[in-house]
């Protein structure tokens, strides 16, 4: 059952449009990413299902509630949409204590201040915060501060969370940790939830289901698996892992088989979306999928090794062909020279 | 269900129509009196142009014109450079005691006008303390106070913290890397601020430059007092002198000459606002503010103290001396010997005198609590418009502009017709009221900035987190907003009691038994030329201000925005 449904929403800054369109779910207990490069509007979309953008077109269903409706003129303040949203900047009251801070919901709400307490010691000792509650958010960590602002949406029991890129405030080595203990606590707690990041990686590990935002569109949505291994269009493969990209013309197609050549080169690839032959065409391969060999085969171009650079756990070559520079990775260190690189044909996809 | 519900847009619907209502009404019954050929109240008014027609023809008004343009002009040509340099001496180098030397700047702009003028007549004038010394020792006193020239220097002088002020913040805003660059190219500190920094924030100077001039239309107290001997007018000078030049109320001609005011002022204001939308851009382009480091002046350092020196001792130490010594001598002038003269006689006869008794009580009263109670409509209207962009927002921000345009005497005026004019209002008339309304419509444009600069440091998010937890608006307003703003009300309450000691022109024509306050008294005091009790009220009135900066400066409060 979805819990949250976004009709054909549309949202413009002035006359600057935002979002242009955007339709999808959030089904009970599911994780969904927004994910996309900066100003293609997934916080703005955020903002919108939390009240504090107004869309000039379009629905929100929160559960069977409608909280806006442009052609209704329905239009619900943020504060009764009963969301709980967790700020990129955790957006803690600095003059109020964590247990203040987690608190307010419930003062809101008119709980009573026993079960008021009970409440915020409860979900406090859930996200591991037991015995700061009377400390200032000043006083406490990056990370800390992150779980108070979940602890602060989450002690409502909204029927959604919503995260604004909860992980780019916290340094490296910690954004992996947060990053499991999130995921881990919104399966523990059976939250639905939409989270919105920029990063390819954060998204595909915390998140059931991905949306792909382009430009005010959604340019695919999928399981983490489909959206990396299957992805529609370029955006999408280019968006999503690292990558070698070859610019040339559509030579030829072959049952669902596409071959693609530039300047002194010809490669096999799997054909994504209808371009026709001879018009330009784009081949994108991961860069765990090249492979360097010794001899000449299918699909293998040979390469001048350009540069090698050691990344602790595998190395990554650099090859040119021409102006265009081509990666790969390996286990061990090349000498200088020329190879044979192999671009497996059912891993290039041509589009 | 709208986002915006009855309950929550009342009182804002509310707060705007009371504060367009303060601020349009007086305005509008200017205009109004000025189109009559008679005061309101007279039965024989008719509409006409009349009362232009008058003061067109009086060539008192166009020598009146003449002098405001002369002394406006030439006291920007001198705030604004040496405004400009001392920001950038205080901002960017490395001059010992800038700590202590920065409240000192500030000084003349929370000082009134009245006062430091009569400091200036009795400290520098024909036979002021510093004249006639420097007539035993040097044999002469190679300056005129009371002439064109004179205003002007000392208007310039004492206008040096407006551009401070705004030269100084827009410089904090620039990356010391422009300046490190010149100085590697080989060029000296004042060469550096000649031809790198101050250009770089010449809108920030513009936009002071625009304020000081229009701040020239609109002096009053300086003119007043030592324009007088000479029998030197200026526009706000000659409106006042109006009162008494036909005998009858001449309610008509004041109000022809106020708008003949406000129209040079009004454009000016908002001339203003363009630029200062002109800084944010600027500022916004070279908002790498980044680390500060201060530029070493070495040897200029004594060049830059002395000039600093010289300029708080022109614009400070004078006056305030002057005053200080006045209020204890008996008597002054040439062949008198300042050991002889001292009394405490004038400080007697204050305390002896109920009027005057009240005018200090009635002083601290629209300080302290009109101050509060100021605070809090400037915090209402600030919320009326937090965080909401729409057509009443810009509104607003318009509407608090339009005071400023009104210099203190005029705004007192209006009031004064308001109240005459509104029936209900009449019985305020005479209260203290009258001039806590006044003052607090004068002085909006100020207080605002300050509310909003409060109001802006509280990030959106944590207003936002209040909505998404279920708080509305003004739920947010009060558990959240307010509580993060505390300290910057009370320090704005603070400010708003220094600027209300200091006030002046605002009560002048409000004066009546019950609404006395220092500033009136002390024009009137002039006017009667009681000479003994100005030197002492104004002594008074500096120390009440004083009161106020020591606290402000003990609690680290920002005397700037």
């Amino acid at each position: 059952m979805a819990e949250l449904t976004v009709r054909e929403l549309h949202l413009k800054y002035g006359d600057n449009p935002i979002l242009k369109g955007v339709s999808m779910e959030l089904n009970r207990g599911e994780v969904v990413s927004l994910l996309g490069p900066s100003g293609s509007g997934k916080t703005t979309l955020l903002r919108a299902v939390a009240g504090l953008e107004v869309p000039h077109q379009g629905t929100i269903q929160i559960a069977e509630r409608t909280v806006f409706d442009s052609a209704a003129g329905i239009e619900l303040p943020a504060e009764s949409r009963n969301l709980g949203l967790v700020f990129q900047s955790y957006a803690l009251w600095p003059h109020k204590t964590v247990e203040a801070n987690v608190a307010y919901g419930l003062k809101l709400r008119k709980v009573a201040a026993e079960e008021s307490r009970q409440r915020v010691a409860d979900v406090l000792k859930q996200l591991g915060l037991g015995a700061l509650g009377e400390r200032y958010p000043h006083q406490l960590s990056g990370g800390q501060q992150q779980r108070v602002a979940i602890a602060r949406a989450l002690v409502y029991n909204p029927r959604v969370i919503l995260l604004d890129e909860p992980l780019s405030n916290l340094d490296a080595k910690l954004r992996e940790e947060a990053r499991a203990f999130l995921r881990e606590l919104i399966v523990r707690l059976g939250l639905s939830a939409l989270v919105v990041t920029h990063d390819q990686n954060e998204a595909m590990a915390m998140s059931d289901r991905i949306l792909l935002l382009n430009n005010g569109r959604i340019e695919q949505q999928g399981t983490p698996q489909e959206m990396y291994s299957g992805p529609k269009t370029l955006f999408t493969a280019e968006f999503m892992g690292s990558n070698n990209r070859f610019a040339g013309k559509l030579a030829e197609t072959r049952n669902g088989r596409a071959r693609i050549e530039g300047a002194g080169w010809s490669l096999w690839g799997m054909l994504r979306g209808e371009p026709g032959a001879g018009s330009d065409a784009h081949g994108v391969i991961r860069l765990e999928q090249v492979r360097v060999a010794a001899d000449p085969g299918d699909n293998r171009l040979k390469l001048a090794l350009s540069t090698s650079m050691y990344l602790g756990d595998r190395w990554e070559h650099l090859f040119r062909m021409g102006d265009l520079p081509l990666r790969a990775y390996g286990n061990e260190e090349l000498s200088a020279g020329e190879y044979w690189v192999e671009f497996p044909a059912e891993r290039l996809w041509v589009f | 269900m709208r986002a915006t519900s009855y309950a929550e847009t009342l009182p804002r619907a509310f707060t705007i129509l009371v504060t367009a209502t303060a601020v349009l009404a007086p305005l509008s019954l200017i205009v109004y009196q000025s189109l009559l050929s008679a005061p309101f109240f007279d039965a024989n008014k008719e509409a006409g142009l009349d009362a232009y027609r008058f003061i067109f023809a009086d060539s008192d008004f166009w020598q009146a014109f003449k002098h405001s343009f002369l002394i406006a002009t030439g006291m920007t040509l001198i705030a604004v450079p040496l405004g400009g340099l001392l920001a950038f001496v205080m901002e960017r180098t490395d001059l010992p005691g800038r700590a202590w030397l920065e409240p000192m700047l500030l000084v003349p702009s929370f000082v009134s006008p009245m006062v430091l003028s009569f400091g200036y007549v009795v400290a520098a004038g024909p036979v002021g303390f510093y004249t006639i010394w420097s007539r035993d020792l040097f044999g002469g006193a190679p300056w005129n106070i009371y002439s064109v020239l004179g205003m002007t220097v000392i208007a310039g002088l004492t206008h040096v913290p407006n551009v401070y002020v705004y030269a100084s913040a827009a410089l904090k805003n620039l990356g010391s890397d422009v300046e490190e660059a010149a100085r590697t190219a080989g060029a000296s500190p004042f060469r550096v601020a000649a031809t790198v920094s101050l250009p770089l924030i010449m809108p920030s100077l513009l936009f002071s430059g625009v304020l000081v001039f229009f701040l020239g239309f609109e002096l009053f107290g300086l003119p007043l007092v030592l324009g007088d001997p000479e029998g030197i007018l200026v526009l706000s000078t000659y409106l006042y002198k109006l009162t008494n030049k036909l005998g009858t109320p001449s309610y008509h001609l004041m109000a022809a000459v106020a708008i003949c005011i406000v129209a040079v002022t009004f454009p000016l204001v908002l001339l203003q606002r363009q630029l200062l939308k002109g800084t944010r851009k600027y500022a916004s382009i070279k908002g790498k503010a980044g680390r500060m480091r201060e530029l070493p002046l070495r040897n200029w350092k004594w060049i830059a103290f002395g000039l600093i020196g010289l300029w708080i001792l022109l614009s400070v130490l004078v006056p305030l001396s002057g005053v200080a010594l006045r209020a204890f001598v008996t008597n002054w002038g040439e062949g008198v010997r300042l050991a002889d003269a001292l009394t405490l006689e004038h400080f007697k006869a204050i305390w002896d005198e109920p009027t005057m008794m009240r005018g200090i009580g009635n002083t601290v009263l629209v300080g302290v609590i009109g101050g509060f109670l100021t605070v809090v409509c400037y915090t209402a209207i600030g919320f009326a418009t937090h965080r909401r962009d729409d057509g009443w927002s810009r509104f607003v921000d318009y509407l608090v502009l339009v005071p400023r345009a009104v210099p203190g005497l005029l705004a007192g005026l209006a009031f004064l017709w308001v109240f005459l004019f509104f029936p209900p209002l009449t019985p305020f008339r005479s209260t203290l009221f009258s001039v806590w309304l006044a003052y607090s419509v004068v002085w909006l444009a100020y207080g605002m900035r300050l509310i909003s600069s409060s109001l802006l440091q509280v990030s959106a998010e944590l207003e936002e987190a209040g909505r998404s937890v279920g708080a509305s608006r003004g739920r947010v307003s009060r558990d959240i907003t307010l509580p993060l703003i505390r300290y910057g009300l009370l320090g704005s309450w603070l400010l708003v009691f220094m600027i209300f000691e200091r006030e002046y022109s605002t009560a002048v024509y409000l004066l009546a038994p019950g609404t006395e306050v220092i500033g009136a008294q002390l024009v009137s005091l002039w006017q009667g030329g009681a000479i003994d009790l100005v030197a002492a009220l104004s002594l008074i009135n500096v120390v009440l201000v004083g009161v106020g900066l020591g606290i402000a400066l003990r609690f680290g409060v920002k005397l700037r925005d």
